[in-house]
């Protein structure tokens, strides 16, 4: 029963939206299009308590760390106090749509706090491939040869500098892309697309289970 | 001395990469652009709209991360469809990607009068859950707008009763929901283009291809082409010198790593077994 019962609902949930691509009649009061536009809203109510779910395993996990003094308690202890902020001050400006100073704060905390620590996190990135360009693009082989010199053309044909150099280099660079790139990209896309309609399959007949907790 | 071409302390190049990111930075150079195929393919469309019939979907569907590749474009696109009257209906499927909206509508000023230029309707939860349910009722998905208005009472949603409403649907994304749960759930026939990351852009080009996407705006230089189509030149102009002299910066460290590899192997009496 505790198996049976979710698969039952995967499948049966699944099956109305996949047949509501293809069909359409009406069940009872509504239509089977009817249905599956309540299933999708069901969905995004479902999504928005997931968010306010991981929010709270987030201060599960962290208050602990804190309270038991665990290694690194006082970065668990930055990021409670920073949710705290984030928290009272966008739902006071939420609640207060005419409170121009809470909905200025919250814009202000966003703009000048969250985003340039976020943006900045990924551009450490920059550093990390420059280094890691230079150690791993070595002309060991014929193949790490092709890549090294398809990399360098593929960054001259898109940085405006290379068309400095010889106007040649973007047009070199956007052949890689739009020929050799896409053929290759097509192959990979259509792989993915029939891997996860299999998937999906799999899924749908309730022979794959890894999704419910509860193994094959 | 091969030896240590081959591994050149890791600082170096960071302090080197900064270097030559910081100084353009600060003082321009200039370096000419030449606009993108794709990038033109999206200004024409915004410039063929009509301001008294149509309608434009701006989707902010980027994070933090990404923004400092997305968030000009956004900007440059934002500008252009606020010169030419056309209403703007923004929306996101990230959750950072509302408060980007906000920015923008603050950066237009006088440009564009909430509610009737320009709405941003907030940020729905589900991934690609939440843009079918968007897709399939746009004018019901939102009760309220993020400003807490009434999105029924709002003149720019009068005439939105379906997706086809809108003539045009612009997506800046970094990752999920991206262009592909887009494609599988706007009906065919739909004008939808994408503004994406530089590292997606390979990824991306079979739906360019095809004629799925209606243009493309790549990464940061797509955003420094619209400026340049735009003649208003802002961050995106601003980063490409920086992002130019990394490129040389990052192709010369891989060359000289090259060389002295290979004269290192020539000294050594060639290739090893």
């Amino acid at each position: 029963m505790r198996r049976t019962i979710p698969v039952l609902i995967v499948s049966g949930i699944g099956f109305l939206l996949l047949a509501s691509y293809f069909f359409n009649f009406a069940i009872g009061p509504t239509d089977l299009d009817g249905i599956s536009s309540l299933i999708t809203n069901w969905g995004v109510i479902v999504a928005a308590f997931a968010v306010g779910l991981a929010s709270v395993n987030l201060i599960r996990i962290h208050s602990a760390k804190v309270s038991r003094r665990r290694a690194d308690w006082i970065h668990s202890l930055a990021l409670l106090l920073t949710m705290a902020v984030f928290i009272i001050v966008g739902v006071y400006s939420k609640h207060n749509p005419d409170s121009a100073g809470a909905k200025a704060l919250f814009q202000n905390l966003f703009d000048y706090s969250y985003s340039p620590f976020g943006s900045a996190m990924f551009a450490i990135l920059a550093f990390y491939v420059a280094s890691a360009s230079y150690r791993a693009f070595r002309a060991r082989s014929f193949e790490a040869s092709l890549l090294l010199v398809a990399a360098v053309l593929v960054m001259l044909g898109n940085a405006p500098i290379g068309a400095l150099i010889w106007n040649k280099f973007p047009v070199i660079g956007n052949w890689l892309l739009t020929v050799i790139n896409m053929t290759g990209q097509r192959g990979i896309t259509i792989g993915v697309a029939i891997g996860g309609f299999a998937t999906s399959m799999r899924v749908l007949l309730g022979f794959d289970r890894g999704h419910l907790g509860i193994g094959d | 001395m091969l030896e240590r071409l081959q591994n050149v302390d890791r600082r170096i190049i960071y302090v080197l990469l900064f270097i030559v990111c910081f100084i353009p930075m600060a003082n321009p150079i200039g370096i000419p652009l030449e606009v993108n195929e794709t990038t033109q393919m999206v200004y024409d469309i915004v410039e063929g709209l009509n301001p008294s019939s149509d309608k434009v979907l701006f989707v902010m569907d980027y994070s933090v991360g990404g923004s400092a590749d997305v968030h000009p474009q956004a900007v440059a696109v934002a500008k252009h469809l606020a010169k030419r009257g056309i209403p703007t209906v923004m929306v996101a499927f990230v959750n950072d990607g509302t408060m980007f909206a906000e920015q923008i509508i603050t950066s237009l000023g006088d440009q564009v009068v909430y509610g009737t230029d320009v709405i941003n309707l907030g940020y729905m939860a589900g991934m690609e859950t939440a843009v079918k349910a968007f897709v399939e009722a746009p004018k019901t998905a939102f009760n309220v707008d993020f400003r807490g208005n009434s999105v029924a009472s709002q003149p720019i949603m009068a005439n939105v009763s379906s997706i086809r409403d809108f003539s045009f649907i612009i997506d800046f994304q970094t990752g999920q929901p991206g262009y592909q749960d887009f494609l599988r759930q706007l009906p065919p026939g739909m004008s939808y283009a994408a503004g994406i990351v530089t590292v997606s852009v390979p990824n991306v080009m079979p739906y360019l291809n095809s004629g799925q996407l209606s243009g493309l705006l790549q990464g940061l230089r797509g955003a420094a082409e619209y400026e340049v189509l735009l003649r208003e030149p802002g961050e995106g102009s601003a980063r490409m010198d920086a992002q130019s002299m990394a490129h040389v910066v990052i192709i010369a460290f891989i060359l000289i790593g090259n060389a002295a590899y290979f004269l290192s192997r020539n000294k050594a009496g060639g290739p090893k077994a």
